[in-house]
């Protein structure tokens, strides 16, 4: 976690300005709320463009398919993918099929192909390919023979195929149950694909416009069931999350708090006894509680002024300089609390004083513009600048002053890291970090994994 | 067959020597670990889930005000639980059951499990204060009743009623019902029973996320060399070991 931002190069000030810069960043992020999730495109239906054509006729709904020649080999084989690849940002992807009819040998199958597939052979006997045949009950997976695995399948019958991404595995049911699973080693897109091959059979297709015989609901829940029993089996050291709790509190100088909370955890049978072990140091997070409090508690309440004549007694060098983004982010503030009251002449000329030098730094711009714009709503708080005006915004310039405090402390150890994240944070972007990265290493497939969304969750967590 | 499994074993050696795990410098590290977005608001949600679940009331109430993070429960409902939750701790089961049917008295009718854990902590307080003849009484009474319905229940209650057989506990197989541990276990339950029927989790997100942590770790280790966080309570990154 570098402090450091890599912009900083040009910048002449010194090693502090990055502190509070990286400050500046979590003000922008917080005016970006809300999870952008990107909506993945699904199969529909089937692509009727890249079929076998001359095999098979596909209905105009584009939900069935059925071979109407002679079969005479192994390359008129009557193959139809879907019009979509199977989406990837989720555990399980799954599609069935109805045999309508099995017509003259029942040579049907169901399985996934990728976009390169070969028209005109089953899905399976080609590389990157794999299908579940429903006349040998038989896996093929890349080349022409096959791997014993299931039941065969006839008319009357719903088979479907899946695709779990969690163990990165197919898995072909029959009539509602799991008939088994096999390694995916395929990677890239991979589409819905199925196959008739003799005169009548004909095949319905549902991806998932119909309910399907299959419980997909239950089969994802036992997935996760599965890694959750794993996740819920590992043992923490004891009263490490106090710890945490505890380390937070600290950091954030949340002193009030923290006082109620040691006091709480003496008294609870039995008492919690936050070691000292383990190497766990609060002399870094100790430093300077009762002022970072104070200063805490100003900014939350809105009284900048305060904070300021503060900080100039307390640690000029932080405000030496009134060009450093931790002025910047106070004057904004201060402009932002005369917003709040009403006094938008006073405003004006605060504005005019403090805000207008820090026009034109491309650093800063977007947030003065921010704060100026305010002036030009009568109902400010519903605006898209609105946000400037929650309690969210008084916190990011209370942890700034937080952190460029705690980053005076002479005998800091990690002067890199040790004014800028707690604990909890540092933990909660290693996990993050794990959880992208070995969705990544999967090719890009599986859920993606949304802190936020663990964190609104009543559910237990999941990677 | 011994041969066969030195050579599988030493060839999936030589697979996994042979670089198929991806090697992530600390560096390349970090730079991931910067690009997360991390809201203060949702770590502060974090420790107010904590501070709630697990009872810190006063605590609560401070970081509601110093940090302005709504608590996701009434903070009132939480001193309820805490009284209930001390009273078993302290081996007042009589106050404790009188507490949480003035809470909710669906939360015992609903749960005859933990009713019949209640109980049977009453049973062991009376049998640690030497009334025997109170003791024997009540679990006739009271407990046999609901042992002809369990089969389970019976046989925690004979364990229970066995303390009575011996003189010095010490001795006794099952003493460890004596134990404070016992005490705090069903205070647990019953916790957990009244955050279920106030429909919130019965434990705070924070441990699993950290085991989750663990977990995640763990999983990537079989892909990739990474700098890894393996002592929680300090946090810090140490370095891929190749």
């Amino acid at each position: 976690m570098s402090t450091a931002n890599s912009n900083n190069s040009t910048n002449h000030h010194h090693g502090d300005r990055d502190l509070s810069l990286w400050f500046l960043e979590q003000s922008r992020l917080a005016s970006a709320r809300g999870l952008t999730d990107e909506d993945e495109d699904s199969p529909t239906e089937l692509n009727t463009i890249n079929s076998s054509g001359g095999f098979i006729v596909v209905s105009p709904d584009k939900l069935s398919a059925k071979y109407t020649s002679v079969n005479l080999h192994g390359h008129d084989v009557g193959v139809v993918q879907a019009n979509k690849p199977a989406p990837v940002k989720r555990l399980v992807y799954y599609f069935e099929i109805y045999v309508k009819d099995a017509g003259t040998k029942g040579q049907i199958s169901i399985g996934f192909t990728s976009e390169s597939f070969k028209m005109r052979r089953q899905p399976g006997w080609e590389a990157n390919s794999c299908g579940y045949h429903g006349d040998d009950g038989l896996l093929y997976r890349g080349h022409g023979k096959g791997e014993a695995f299931g039941p065969t399948y006839t008319s009357g019958d719903i088979v479907g195929g899946g695709i779990n991404y969690d163990s990165q595995e197919f898995f072909f049911t029959k009539n509602g149950a799991v008939v088994g699973t096999v390694p995916k080693d395929i990677k890239g897109p991979l589409f819905p694909t199925i196959a008739v091959h003799s005169q009548n059979e004909e095949v319905n297709v549902n991806f998932g416009q119909q309910p399907f015989a299959f419980d997909l609901k239950e089969f994802e829940a036992q997935e996760r069931m599965k890694q959750q029993m794993s996740i819920e089996k590992i043992s923490l050291p004891t009263n490490v999350s106090h710890q945490i709790v505890r380390s937070y509190l600290l950091h954030y100088g949340y002193e009030d708090t923290l006082n109620s909370f040691d006091m709480a955890s003496k008294s609870t049978v039995p008492p919690v006894h936050i070691a000292q072990e383990n190497g766990f140091d609060e002399q870094d997070i100790l430093f300077a509680l009762n002022e970072r409090k104070a200063l805490r508690q100003l900014i939350r309440n809105g009284e900048i002024d305060s904070a300021l004549g503060k900080l100039r007694e307390w640690y000029p060098q932080i405000v030496q300089d009134d060009k450093s983004a931790t002025c910047f982010l106070l004057h904004c503030q201060k402009f932002i609390e005369l917003v709040r009251v009403g006094a938008l002449e006073e405003a004006v000329k605060y504005g005019r004083m403090e805000l207008a030098k820090f026009f034109g730094l491309p650093l800063f711009e977007d947030l003065v513009q921010d704060c100026v714009a305010l002036l030009a709503y009568e109902r400010p708080r519903e605006s898209s600048v609105g946000y400037l005006l929650e309690e969210s915004q008084r916190e990011v310039v209370a942890d700034t002053v937080n952190a460029m405090i705690l980053s005076t402390n002479p005998n800091l150890k990690d002067s890199l890291h040790g004014g800028l994240h707690s604990y909890l944070e540092r933990l909660l972007r290693q996990l993050t970090a794990c959880c992208l990265e070995r969705r990544f290493l999967s090719g890009d497939q599986g859920e993606v994994f949304h802190l936020q969304r663990v964190l609104n969750s009543s559910k237990k967590a999941r990677c | 067959m011994s041969v066969l499994w030195i050579i599988v074993h030493q060839l999936a050696e030589i697979e996994a020597m042979a670089g198929s795990k991806k090697v992530i410098t600390r560096e390349e590290w970090e730079k991931k670990l910067k690009d997360v977005k991390i809201r203060k608001e949702d770590m502060n949600k974090l420790v107010m889930n904590f501070l709630v679940t697990e009872g810190y009331v006063d605590a609560a109430e401070k970081f509601r005000k110093e940090s302005g993070t709504e608590p996701d429960i009434d903070l009132t409902t939480i001193m309820d639980r805490m009284a209930v939750k001390k009273a078993v701790q302290c081996g007042n089961v009589e106050d404790a059951i009188e507490k949480v049917n003035d809470l909710n008295p669906e939360i015992l009718d609903t749960n005859p499990q933990l009713f019949f854990h209640l109980q049977q902590q009453r049973l062991i307080e009376l049998i640690r204060n030497g009334k025997v003849e109170e003791a024997l009484e009540f679990a006739q009474e009271e407990l046999a009743p609901r042992g002809e319905e369990n089969q389970s229940f019976l046989e925690e209650l004979e364990r229970t009623v066995a303390l009575l057989a011996f003189e010095d506990v010490n001795n006794c197989p099952f003493g460890e019902l004596l134990d404070i541990s016992q005490r705090l276990k069903t205070a647990s339950e019953v916790n957990a029973a009244i955050l279920t029927s106030q429909s919130h989790e019965k434990d705070p997100k924070l441990p699993s996320l950290l085991k989750m942590l663990l977990w995640a770790q763990n999983q990537l280790d079989e892909k990739a060399a990474y700098p890894r966080i393996n002592n929680l309570s300090i946090a810090m990154l140490e370095d891929p070991t190749v």
